[in-house]
């Protein structure tokens, strides 16, 4: 795959409550590098995109966040994860999880199925 | 947290966003300021310029603004943001010109109000369930005989049968339907009327008891009552503690069982009944049902309780085969029949057809009412739309959509329709007071009232949304599409070329068309008032105090009724300020009476087809009383129960029966009783104002009281020397002190027996002259409405007259033409269509034509008068234009 990928709808969310289950509290730039990162820079992040996302999963109670200093002594906003976002990102890991491998025995060549 | 709760979280943050957008604001600002002031310092960190760097961080940052925006979206609800941004506009937009926004909504009100007022009758007599436990399974059973459509109440025998026999039902009660009785507690016995109940009423209604209980299995003859609450609260204080206790009713003893709810006043909610006792009772108590047991007896009312999952089908067939096994084991007397039911509490079926046409006519009118009203407000939101042209194509011009402008004309419109709404529920909160005011001339108690329910509530608010989209819809669409060059310059951008009659005009065209036609039907109704007052009852109507009482429910012996009778009467004669006093049964004009077929003796007796006579109970100096003229003959004086039954005819029975005869000495005969005739008196209208004279027989109350007595009791008719008013309290007391048990109903002067009887009339004059009213002056504003709408348009061209030097009087009468040529063409559109539908009205019209020509003649001016007067505000504003400030306006 040598072009980059667009963000799929609704996987956002799970990318940006998985990487802070991983990293704990973040900021949103951090966040973005993180992601793109993680995705092994397969993924074309418009990092405008990230900062209603976390305001989304902050409405709905999964993250909160607060102002705090940042390594190299920047003022930034940090988010981390509630217990209802822990309870989440779980579930819909596992959610997902099922879905591709649901979709990968789809893909998979006849005969294996 | 799960999906649902955790959505209904965000969804609260955000509606809480709405109301703190500028904190928010600067919430995102410094956050994307330190997001791009990270990004710019990793970028110089790789050794990028700082510029450079910071530029790279915009770019993959997707643009600040755009973000914010996108931010800024999720935060609120852009929907509902808009939603009251337009809300906002539109209360500021409708509150600048009040006096639009007043004559709108008080106008949809009047609408709405005769539309709630009139549906909240529907909802009362046709939706409303009865207040029982579930009401969709409680039917109300009626017989048929040999293929009639409709219907009878069940014999005893019957009900029995049906009770034993059907597997629908898990319970089935009968009740006979009125019990009159004279009741204890507070103050002196009163007069009410209940029903006589099989012990399983209640529990086959499910009818929760205020207190106490209802009957139980075994109470069938037991001295057992159950109260209606509102007699309750109104002769035993209310007492919590009555269960138990002893009460009097028609002189006898009575333990109270329990108190009935308020609401419930009988299944069929139409009578109006107050207490309940045991169906055992009913011989004692209703001495007029004798034949209880007999199959042909038709005497009970019946209602079943379905057993659950039991459907109407199941029963209609279970009913089908009991009553051809009734007809197969009694065919005497079930041969042919059968059995039909409806939902409990709908309306009973013999009446439910004139009630539909009834309530179907009115809402029909209303339906115009809101019409004509909705026809004005059209017309004056249209005006206001084109006055604004200016305003939608600027905001056109700076990039507002069509779609937005519309929604925001129908927001504006709704809010209109809802504000109508508002008003229309208040005006019929006192329209529906008015009419549950309204006094039945009925003999029996009913229940009549009338108030808003939740139905109406719901049907009013629909209609005012439905009325607020339609209306809102052209002055939306016209307005949201100006000609853009056009309104910029300030020229009409709505009147396009060629338009010579503008929907403005053929509005108020035929809003006044429609206002004429109510008009002359209100008018018709007035005269008709006015005429009926004119009718000739026959009989006086000053000075006399009615008093009624039913020694009957007492357990009088005829005997000892006829001397209690007479012996009241003696005592009230004897009474200061009593001219006479007389008894009869039943007082003229009351909607009711008894009647029955003579013939003359010695002629053939044809037996249905003898011509039918209205029956009177006299006693001497009972048409001197009345103020009825003795033609020929003497007065009733010396009759005795056993002697030769006399009787005193009207002029129209004398005619019937002895054309071209001297009547007085002849014999006629009612069903094997011959009666003398001893003289003949003056014609009465005996039922209705409206009927047509009827042959009246007026009978000795001595003779008449043991042989067929009256249900309804027997009234003391007493004429006073001056006000009767001042005697009730004497009368009263000479009740009392002949037997204090006995119950006085009915009470009041001859005027008001005869006020009552004006019902009819007097209800179409009210409701129609109300709705002809309304009509009238919303017709009237609409005209205003589009004559200063035009006078407004035209300022500069009137300015332009006067200041070529056209005298204000000459502007005057331009305007005034314009809104008399407008009249008359509605006028002349009206006035046929008036005169086509009075003819409907004529089966309610009392001694007047439906073409009456003093309606039909004044009418038409009146309305055109009161179209110059609307016509004539604006022409005078015309008139004072000062040409200078005019010219200079644009």
């Amino acid at each position: 795959m040598g072009e980059k990928t667009d963000v799929w709808q609704g996987t956002l969310a799970l990318m940006v409550l998985k990487t802070l289950q991983l990293m704990g509290p973040q900021h949103g730039y951090g966040l973005a590098r993180r992601i793109e990162q993680t995705s092994g820079d397969l993924l074309e992040l418009n990092y405008g995109t990230l900062y209603p996302a976390l305001l989304k999963l902050e409405q709905e109670g999964y993250i909160r966040s607060k102002w705090g200093v940042s390594d190299n002594n920047r003022k930034a906003k940090f988010y981390e994860l509630t217990r209802a976002g822990e309870r989440q990102v779980n579930k819909a890991a596992a959610e997902w999880e099922q879905t591709t491998e649901i979709l990968a025995r789809f893909l998979a060549p006849t005969g294996e199925v | 947290m799960n999906p649902l709760s955790a959505k209904l979280r965000g969804m609260t943050s955000r509606i809480a966003g709405l109301l703190r957008p500028g904190s928010t604001n600067r919430e995102i600002s410094a956050e994307l300021e330190s997001h791009i002031a990270l990004h710019t310092d990793d970028g110089v960190r790789s050794g990028l310029s700082r510029e450079e760097s910071r530029r790279q961080a915009l770019i993959q940052l997707g643009g600040a603004e755009q973000t914010r925006q996108a931010w800024r979206e999720r935060n609120t609800l852009p929907r509902l943001e808009h939603f009251f941004r337009d809300l906002r506009y539109s209360v500021i937009r409708l509150t600048k010109s009040p006096s639009v926004t007043a004559i709108a909504i008080l106008s949809i009100g009047l609408g709405i109000g005769a539309n709630a007022t009139i549906f909240s009758m529907v909802s009362r007599f046709v939706l409303r369930p009865a207040p029982v436990g579930d009401p969709t399974t409680l039917l109300a059973l009626h017989t048929t005989h040999d293929g009639d459509r409709c219907c009878n109440n069940s014999s005893l025998p019957t009900y029995l049968d049906v009770r034993n026999q059907a597997k629908s039902f898990s319970g089935v009660a009968a009740y006979y339907e009125l019990l009159p009785a004279s009741i204890g507690g507070n103050g002196q016995p009163e007069r009410v009327w209940g029903q006589a109940v099989t012990p399983n009423f209640f529990s086959v209604l499910e009818l929760p008891m205020v207190v106490g209980r209802g009957f139980v299995e075994g109470e069938d003859h037991a001295h057992s009552v159950v109260l209606g609450e509102r007699l309750w609260r109104r002769r035993f204080s209310a007492d919590e503690a009555i269960a138990g206790k002893v009460i009097n009713l028609s002189g006898r003893s009575f333990t109270v069982v329990g108190v009935a709810p308020a609401a419930f006043h009988s299944v069929d909610q139409i009578l109006d009944t107050q207490f309940w006792v045991p169906l055992g009772l009913v011989a004692e108590l209703a001495p007029d049902v004798s034949q209880q047991n007999a199959r042909d007896f038709h005497w009970l009312a019946v209602v079943g309780r379905l057993n659950p999952g039991v459907t109407r089908t199941q029963t209609t067939a279970e009913l089908k085969t009991l009553a051809q096994r009734f007809a197969r084991d009694y065919p005497a007397t079930d041969k042919g029949g059968g059995f039909v039911f409806e939902q409990a509490g709908s309306l009973p079926p013999r009446d439910r057809n004139s009630v539909l046409i009834f309530l179907a006519a009115l809402s029909v009118v209303v339906l115009l009412v809101l019409a004509i009203a909705g026809a004005n407000v059209a017309n004056l939101l249209f005006a206001q739309a084109a006055s604004r042209q200016r305003e939608m194509a600027v905001r056109l011009a700076l990039g507002a959509t069509r779609g937005r402008l519309r929604r925001q004309m129908l927001m504006e419109s709704v809010l209109l329709g809802f504000g109508g709404g508002a008003v229309g529920i208040l005006l019929s909160l006192f329209a529906t007071r008015g009419l549950s005011a309204f006094d039945l001339p009925a003999p029996v108690p009913l229940d009549i009232h009338v108030a808003l329910d939740g139905r109406v509530f719901v049907y009013s608010f629909a209609l005012s949304f439905i009325c607020g989209i339609f209306l809102g819809l052209a002055p939306a669409w016209a307005a949201s599409r100006p000609l853009l060059s056009n309104a910029l310059k300030g020229e009409d951008a709505l009147a396009r070329k060629g338009r010579r009659f503008t929907l403005r005009n053929v509005l108020v065209v035929t809003q006044i068309a429609m206002s004429l036609v109510l008009v002359c039907v209100t008018g018709l109704f007035l005269r008709s008032l006015q005429s009926a007052a004119n009718i000739d009852i026959g009989f006086g109507r000053q000075n006399l105090l009615l008093v009624s009482v039913d020694p009957r429910v007492n357990a009088y012996t005829p005997e000892r009724t006829v001397s209690f009778l007479s012996q009241l009467q003696q005592h009230v004669a004897a009474l200061p300020g009593v001219q006479s006093a007389v008894v009869t049964d039943i007082v003229p004009l009351s909607g009711g009476g008894r009647s029955d077929g003579f013939h003359v003796e010695g002629a053939p007796d044809s037996g249905d087809g003898n011509p039918s006579v209205d029956l009177f109970m006299a006693t001497p100096e009972y048409f001197d009383t009345m103020g009825i003229p003795r033609i020929a003959g003497r007065d009733f004086g010396g009759e005795t129960p056993t002697g030769p039954k006399t009787a005193v005819v009207s002029q129209s029975f004398a005619e019937r029966f002895f054309p071209g005869k001297d009547a007085i000495g002849q014999h006629v005969v009612d069903g094997g009783t011959s009666y003398e005739i001893i003289a003949v008196v003056g014609n009465v209208k005996a039922r209705t104002l409206g009927e047509e004279t009827r042959p009246a027989l007026f009978r000795s109350l001595a003779q008449t009281v043991a042989s067929d007595p009256s249900m309804m009791g027997y009234t003391l008719m007493v004429r006073a020397a001056g006000n009767p008013r001042l005697l009730s309290q004497a009368v009263r007391k000479q009740v009392a002190a002949l037997d204090p048990s006995i119950a006085i109903f009915n009470e009041e002067t001859m005027d008001e027996h005869i006020r009552s009887a004006f019902f009819l009339p007097r209800l179409a004059a009210t409701l129609f002259g109300t709705f002809g009213c309304i009509g009238l002056v919303l017709a009237t504003v609409g005209l205003y409405g589009v004559m200063s709408y035009a006078v407004s348009r035209r300022t500069r061209e009137i300015g332009i007259r006067m200041a070529m030097g056209a005298q204000s009087g000459a502007v005057e009468r331009l305007i005034l033409r314009q809104g008399l040529v407008l009249s008359c063409i509605a006028v002349a559109l009206g006035w046929p269509a008036a005169w086509t539908l009075a003819k409907l009205a004529t089966s309610f019209l009392y001694g007047i034509q439906p073409h009456d020509a003093v309606t039909f003649a004044v009418v038409p001016p009146l309305l055109i008068v009161i179209a110059l007067v609307a016509c004539w505000i604006p022409a005078r504003r015309a008139a004072s234009v000062n040409p200078m400030q005019a010219l200079r306006a644009e």
